[in-house]
């Protein structure tokens, strides 16, 4: 049973790390609080729930569509709704107050239309559920592929941050939006890469996620919640925190369910944040650039 | 060549810099002298568009520059070293040189001007794994410098290098600055250290309450009496004369 919740709470906290590393890029880069991250995933999720129902297409395949697709809506979204808040906003702070507006707004459109398309019922459809036996503990296959895709595309994304060019450059916009333009740096342009980004990632999280959970139209929320949770828990900006953060909510999440009470995880969660919050307000690993 | 005509700067009703014009030439250093608040840090900000200015020709090798985004000047050939550095303290040395060259202009001569900023800053090469957030004054300062070179400009624009070095430092970087003018590279210097930045530049600007009032060579502004008692801290004779704020 430990072996159990050890690799279900990886896979949640793998899925969590993914969802926040999406927000943290779309905060820390383009200043930008999206309350519909969420929202994203799970159309995501319904996306890929469709291609597979209706046009047996695997989610793995699925991935190949929905990412792009969702890295092409999250940057039609930033040049047309947010970019006038940009230009508006004197500084980054009133950017980030009206950009919390505009994204909750934002949240019940899509909400909505999610709504009207599939109803308020939970979805699942079963793919790759073949149990397989490691360490002495039986996992879903899907839960599995779900866990080693996500450390692919977190992995993928740390070495474009960190080794090459136009990462550094999205890593100093985040730390120095004023500097940036001295070395050609056109932060806009970088902000709107950012956004499309942490759209990508955040649908490619709920893909992964909908093989192996049930979902529905309203559920949104919960998991932007969470990804708040682990990127202020990680440091703001800071992927590493961002997968710790999330491996140690998935884990504990998953612990208490297991050998506590399922009805106490929501409140594992806060606990968390809170004892995060009071001893280390800055998060686990400060708001450094990494 | 750099020729900047009528540049004006407000904020609000205040006129931070009053209908300036000048020129820097290729393998000059141009300088600009002047007390505290007459307008110098707006000026250069103006002219590298990272300050919005009004009715301003900033014509660079004849191409015009005013208006564009300060991201778009880089490209065209002129890089600013802020007041205050501007360097990205969170990344190493290594990442802030490689972002110099983020330029398009700057990849072809990328290495070379790689390995020209750690001739003339021999220091940066010993901590290229740095954070430079970590380093002294001095240090930052010559990764700032070496940052603008790596966008591989025309014209450099210095706003007030020397701030918070130590004698020895200051040294070091006019020795660098010389150098990289010789390269021929035009540089426009702000500088409140009027002794030594007489002592390398060209020719000078000076500037009060946002309008130039005087311009000549470094030769004959290093004998003006007026610069002599505003900057380089000489008493007329018969009455002593503190110098004015800060110079
Ligand atoms: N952002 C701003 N808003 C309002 N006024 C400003 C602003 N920046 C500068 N000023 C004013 O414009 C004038 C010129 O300032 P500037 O910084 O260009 O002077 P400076 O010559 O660089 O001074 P210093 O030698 O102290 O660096 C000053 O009166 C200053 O108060
Ligand atoms: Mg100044």
């Amino acid at each position: 049973m430990f072996t159990a919740a050890l690799t279900s709470g990886l896979v949640l906290g793998g899925m969590y790390a993914l969802i926040a590393m999406g927000l943290t890029l779309q905060y820390g880069v383009a200043r930008i609080m999206n309350l519909a991250h969420g929202e994203l995933m799970i159309a995501a999720a319904f996306a890929a729930l469709w291609l597979f129902t209706s046009a047996a297409v695997n989610p793995l395949l699925g991935l190949l569509i929905i990412v792009p697709a969702a890295f092409a809506i999250s940057g039609t979204i930033y040049r047309l709704l947010l970019t006038p808040l940009v230009r508006r906003a004197p500084n980054r702070d009133a950017l980030e107050v009206d950009s919390i507006l505009a994204t909750f707004g934002m949240l019940f459109v899509i909400q909505g239309i999610m709504l009207v398309m599939f109803g308020g019922a939970y979805f699942s459809y079963s793919f790759l559920a073949f149990p397989v036996t490691i360490a002495g503990a039986t996992v879903a296959a899907n839960r599995l592929l779900a866990l080693a895709f996500a450390a692919v595309i977190g992995l993928a994304l740390y070495l474009y941050l960190t080794r090459t060019r136009l990462g550094t450059a999205v890593r100093a916009v985040a730390v120095d939006p004023q500097s940036a333009p001295l070395v050609a740096i056109d932060v806009r342009a970088t902000a709107a890469l950012a956004f499309a980004f942490g759209g990508a990632l955040v649908a490619a999280a709920g893909v992964l996620v909908s093989m192996f959970l049930t979902f529905n139209a309203n559920i949104g929320v919960v998991f932007t919640m969470k990804a708040l949770i682990v990127v202020i828990m990680g440091g703001v900006g800071n992927l590493l925190g961002c997968l710790v953060a999330g491996l140690i909510l998935g884990l504990a999440e998953t612990f208490v369910a297991t050998f506590v009470d399922p009805g106490l995880t929501l409140a594992t969660t806060y606990a968390l944040f809170l004892i995060i919050l009071l001893v280390r307000p800055q998060g686990l690993f400060g708001t450094a650039s990494r | 060549m750099l020729e900047v005509s009528n540049i004006s700067v407000a904020y609000g009703k205040h006129l931070a810099v009053d209908s300036i014009g000048l020129r820097v030439a290729p393998g000059e250093i141009a300088l600009i002298l002047g007390a505290n608040g007459s307008g110098k840090t707006s000026l250069l900000k103006a002219i590298a568009g990272m300050q919005p200015a009004t009715g301003a020709s900033v014509r660079l090798a004849g191409r015009e520059l005013a208006g564009l985004p300060a991201h778009t000047i880089v490209e065209a050939g002129l890089a600013l070293v802020p007041e205050g550095r501007g360097v990205f303290g969170e990344l190493t040395v290594r990442e802030n040189l490689e972002l110099g060259a983020f330029a398009k202009r700057a990849r072809p001569a990328e290495a070379k001007n790689l390995r020209h900023v750690l001739e003339l800053f021999p220091r940066l090469g010993e901590r290229l794994a740095q954070q430079v957030r970590t380093m002294s004054g001095g240090e930052q300062q010559m990764v700032a410098v070496g940052r603008a070179l790596m966008s591989a400009p025309e014209i450099l624009l210095l706003d007030e290098p020397s701030l918070g070095l130590s004698p020895l430092m200051c040294k070091e970087l006019f020795a660098a600055l010389a150098r990289i003018r010789d390269k021929g590279l035009g540089i426009l210097l702000v500088e409140q250290n009027a002794k030594r930045s007489l002592a390398i530049a060209d020719r000078g600007y000076l500037i009060a309450n946002g309008r130039i009032v005087g311009d000549g060579s470094a030769a004959s502004l290093r004998d003006d009496p007026a610069v002599q008692r505003a900057y380089l801290g000489a008493a007329e004779p018969g009455r002593a004369m503190p110098p004015p704020d800060g110079a």
